[in-house]
């Protein structure tokens, strides 16, 4: 499964942060060593959120497997990832 | 959010991907918003957005505040707290109308009103702008308090200087401000005219050239003009008569007074210096100096006059009554020249005026009788008593022994003045269709009198001839200038 979490660096803004942490918890806990998360900076790059159709940051995208989802926030709701991103609690 | 509008045939997020935006950034869960803005997409931050806008409200020059709907204070920058002398921590949670002298103005007006803040110093004239708000569903108001001192101590400096150049530009006395090393600082109008050079920066002394005109001003006399202008510019003075040179006017007299300019914390930074013009009334001072000297001149010449008189007709009179006669003749004479002079305040009179008036009594029912013609001429006053009796004494002799004794005989007076500049004036009298005349006897007085008065009251001559026709007498004499003079010359000179 690979992921795209939309944050900022190097003064990344604490929802981003939060973001990038709980998905890390998350994937962790039922994808451990199934995953791969690439972070992108978008006030490096903001012509990235054109390509990926980013609104809001952080925006989290499961690219893998297909189809193609987003959960917009911190992803503080860990129901809501799971459910988001069709894994089944291990 | 704002964003260029999605392209239909690009994939894009679906419409649960907005309604989930919108439930983020309402939760509170998002950092930032992808706009896209001219120059591709950007980066907008959320949090903290605010925080650039709070530095600004920090450091703008006038108070800025927030109020709940109820006037209560949520947010006051510290430039509020200067100006109430409140501060920050305390300002918030008051109720925005104890802030005011007089509450604060309504809420509901977008125009910024005038009110007095309470300060440290008392009060404080501000201009308050509010706005409604809602922030977070809430309705708020936002304030502006601009400070208005400065603006209205401006209009307070800018009305006193209107006040002050209308007081220049309108006194009728000239008013000079001097620096305290004495030179004009400000000129009114009247000072302007006055100056021997236009006065501004030039010293007291260079633009008004003064001459010290009286016993008390002897303090200003004795000073050279470099420490006469320090005196002006550090002393005050009172009334001190003074003549100033004008330029194409001479020398005119004013009254100078001096006194402190005195500045905000009463010091003197220079003086006010004002030049009131009396000319005028120094001209009449002296004109009545000189007439009262005229008068008490004039009635030593008139009372020896009278004696002089009396004393001849006493010693060339037959009897008592003939002295009556003669005495009140020549008085009353003297008194028709006297009020003719009188009417002209002294100044001269028409010669042929004289004439008719003089020889009025021996006209008696024909105004024929004594012809008087001539053109006009102004005598001086000087020559007018003289005169008088000169044809006073001819009338009287041609009524007891010329043409005026009989029913028939005429008297011509003709005469003609010749040019400057050293104007003569001929005058003939002719008596004719009376009896023959002859020369008088050597002690009449009418005749010496007539002779003396002619050679030294009028500087003239005499010829008198007498022959069948009758007498006939011509004078030359000069016309000299009219006008009051202290030193006019004696009427009569008694005869020896």
């Amino acid at each position: 499964m690979a992921t795209t979490c939309a944050c900022m660096s190097p003064a990344r803004p604490p929802k981003s942060v939060a973001a990038i942490a709980n998905l890390k918890k998350l994937c962790e806990k039922h994808l451990p060593g199934r995953y791969t998360i690439e972070v992108i900076d978008l006030m490096k790059d903001p012509a990235l959120a054109q390509r990926d159709q980013i609104v809001a940051i952080p925006t989290l995208i499961r690219k893998l497997p297909e189809p193609l989802k987003r959960i917009i926030g911190d992803l503080s709701n860990a129901d809501k990832v799971l459910v988001g991103l069709d894994i089944v609690p291990s | 959010m704002t964003g260029r509008p999605h392209d239909p045939l690009q994939p894009g997020p679906r419409s649960s991907d907005a309604e989930e935006t919108v439930e983020a950034i309402q939760l509170g869960k998002v950092d930032a918003f992808v706009v896209h803005g001219p120059d591709g997409p950007q980066v907008v931050m959320l949090q903290g957005s605010d925080v650039p806008y709070r530095a600004l409200v920090e450091r703008i020059n006038d108070g800025a505040l927030t109020l709940a709907g109820d006037g209560t204070i949520l947010y006051a920058n510290s430039r509020l707290a200067a100006l109430t002398g409140i501060d920050v921590a305390n300002l918030v949670g008051r109720n925005f109308d104890t802030l005011f002298v007089d509450g604060a103005p309504d809420r509901g007006g977008q125009e910024p009103t005038d009110a007095q803040l309470h300060s440290k110093a008392g009060s404080l004239p501000v201009s308050v702008w509010m706005s409604s708000l809602v922030i977070g569903g809430v309705a708020s108001t936002l304030a502006t308090v601009t400070d208005l001192s400065a603006t209205v101590r401006a209009q307070e400096v800018a009305t006193a200087e209107r006040f002050a150049r209308s007081i220049l530009e309108q006194a009728t006395d000239a008013i000079i401000v001097l620096t305290q090393d004495g030179r004009v600082a400000r000129a009114s109008a009247v000072a302007e005219a006055l100056a021997a050079v236009p006065p501004i920066g030039r010293t007291f002394s260079d633009a008004f050239p003064i001459v010290a005109d009286d016993n008390r001003a002897g303090a200003l006399a004795r000073f050279r003009r470099e420490s006469l202008d320090m005196l002006l510019a550090t002393k005050p003075f009172h009334g001190v008569e003074v003549k100033l040179r004008v330029a194409d006017q001479g020398q005119r007299s004013f009254l100078l007074s001096a006194g402190p300019l005195l500045n905000d914390d009463k010091k003197s930074i220079g003086s006010i210096v004002t030049l009131t013009e009396i000319t005028e009334r120094k001209r009449s001072e002296e004109q009545q100096t000189m007439l009262v000297a005229e008068l008490n001149h004039r009635v030593k010449n008139i009372l020896a006059i009278v004696q002089s008189v009396a004393m001849q007709t006493v010693r060339n009179a037959a009897s008592l009554d003939a002295f009556g006669d003669t005495f009140s003749g020549r008085i009353k004479a003297l008194a028709v020249a006297h009020d003719l002079l009188t009417q002209t305040r002294w100044y001269g009179i028409g010669l042929g005026e004289l004439l008719a008036a003089i020889t009025a009594p021996y006209r008696g029912a024909r105004e024929d009788r004594i012809g008087i013609d001539g053109p006009p001429v102004m005598l001086p006053a000087q020559a007018v008593l003289p005169l008088s009796m000169v044809f006073h004494e001819l009338a009287t002799n041609a009524s007891k022994y010329g043409a005026l004794s009989n029913a028939s005989g005429v008297v011509t007076l003709r005469w003609e003045a010749t040019a400057a500049p050293e104007r003569m004036l001929k005058l003939e009298w002719r008596e004719s269709g009376g009896p023959a005349a002859t020369a008088p006897g050597a002690g009449g007085f009418g005749t010496k009198l007539i002779r003396r008065v002619v050679q030294y009251d009028l500087d003239g001559t005499i010829d008198m001839a007498y022959g069948p026709e009758g007498a006939c007498v011509a004078l030359e004499f000069p016309l000299r200038p009219t006008g009051l003079s202290v030193e006019s010359p004696p009427l009569v000179t008694a005869p020896s």
